[in-house]
């Protein structure tokens, strides 16, 4: 029951990371979550794969940069501080 | 004998004896002990001299008289007034950047009404007919004329009263360390996160044109706290038995409360009067509905469980 903000923190850049590892080109083309082969016209209905396609694909191009910095400060407190 | 500026007031104004004013221009001289300034309405009767707090708690120096009357001192409380008047203004211009106070206020809009009637909708909200926020000139109504709008005041009460409840019930058994307090916050804090966060995503995904702003899903979802104190403190004084009965009654009430809020926020606008509207995306928020409100039973029972033994 010790779940704490710190621990959320921490699950939420894990979480963040695994979104930004998925790669575009190896990956997700081969099981067809590419961003080409997505937006089906100009239909009302997104629908939950194009909407998840899309989070993903601004996931990683917008925390790209962030991540590294906050990665870089969380590997540094966790080796001064365990 | 004299009783000081009000009396002089007082006996100034012979013919208007209900408006004796306090004169606010001189609180440090006539009275040391008021605590703030209370600039909310010019001609307060005399009940605002009953504001002091006697025992020293004003700000005009506590200190011995004859501190002040050495130059350096009262230069550097003239220079740490100055600072912290300044920096009062940076945080009054900047704070509206990172915290939207206007719209928060709306939520704070409160009267003692509203609270009674709306924690007795959260206990029981099968007789209510109309759940339909009203809406004034494109503005959702505050909270005070409108008992279904939400507001942050009983969540955040419901919160820090949760805390307290969990500290007694953890003291009754033993337990309590102040530690301990910090980390049941923290935990109700981080899974009342975590539960926002899903919402959102879900919301997100289902692609839902609603006008549910982020802050009124802080608000749903923190108006279980109200029935998460109730059965604990019913299971303190009833043992197990009466814990379980209060919290499944407290459960079915906010399951049926946030279907029926939620209905009429997320559902389109037909589906929402009960017509059975076919079509996968009306489905779909369908479930999405039941599932914030399945949610919430879950969490009030494993918020709580471990408080009562």
């Amino acid at each position: 029951m010790a779940f704490t903000l710190y621990s959320l923190l921490q699950a939420a850049l894990l979480c963040v990371n695994a979104i930004a590892v998925l790669h575009e080109e190896r990956f997700l083309k081969n099981i067809g979550w590419g961003t080409d082969q997505g937006i089906g016209g100009f239909g009302e209905e997104p629908g939950i794969k194009s909407q998840l396609m899309n989070l993903i694909r601004s996931v990683r191009t917008v925390m790209r940069v962030p991540l590294i910095i906050v990665n870089s400060i969380a590997i540094v407190l966790l080796l001064l501080f365990g | 004998m004299q009783p000081g500026p009000g009396g002089g007031a007082a006996a100034g104004n012979a013919r208007h004896p209900m408006k004796r004013r306090v004169p606010l221009s001189e609180p440090s001289l006539g009275d040391p002990h008021q605590l703030f300034h209370d600039t909310s309405s010019a001609h307060g009767p005399g009940s605002y001299v009953a504001h002091r707090v006697p025992g020293g708690l004003g700000y005009s120096s506590p200190l011995q008289p004859g501190f002040l009357d050495d130059p350096m001192s009262n230069m550097a409380v003239a220079y740490g007034s100055s600072l912290a008047a300044h920096g009062k203004e940076l945080v009054d211009k900047n704070i509206d950047r990172f915290i939207p106070v206007t719209k928060l206020k709306y939520y704070f809009a409160v009267d003692t009404v509203y609270v009674g009637k709306k924690l007795g909708l959260l206990v029981f909200p099968y007789l209510h007919q109309d759940w339909e926020v009203q809406y004034q000139q494109d503005m959702p109504v505050a909270p005070r004329f409108d008992i279904n709008a939400p507001d942050l005041y009983i969540p955040a009460m419901a919160f820090i009263t949760y805390i307290l409840v969990a500290g007694l019930a953890l003291g009754t058994q033993d337990r309590f360390s102040p530690d301990l307090l910090g980390l049941q916050a923290s935990s109700a804090l981080a899974w009342l996160t975590v539960e926002v966060l899903a919402i959102l995503l879900s919301l997100y995904l289902v692609t839902v044109n609603t006008d549910l702003t982020t802050i009124d899903l802080l608000a749903f979802s923190g108006y279980k706290y109200v029935g998460m104190i109730g059965g604990v403190v019913t299971g303190l004084l009833f043992g197990k038995t009466g814990y379980y009965v209060v919290l499944s009654w407290c459960c079915v009430a906010i399951f049926v409360f946030m279907i029926r809020t939620l209905r009429l926020k997320i559902l389109s606008e037909v589906a929402a009067e009960g017509v059975l509207v076919r079509g996968a995306r009306n489905q779909l928020r369908m479930y999405l509905t039941m599932a914030i409100a399945a949610a919430q039973p879950l969490f009030m029972y494993w918020l709580t469980f471990h408080l009562v033994r």
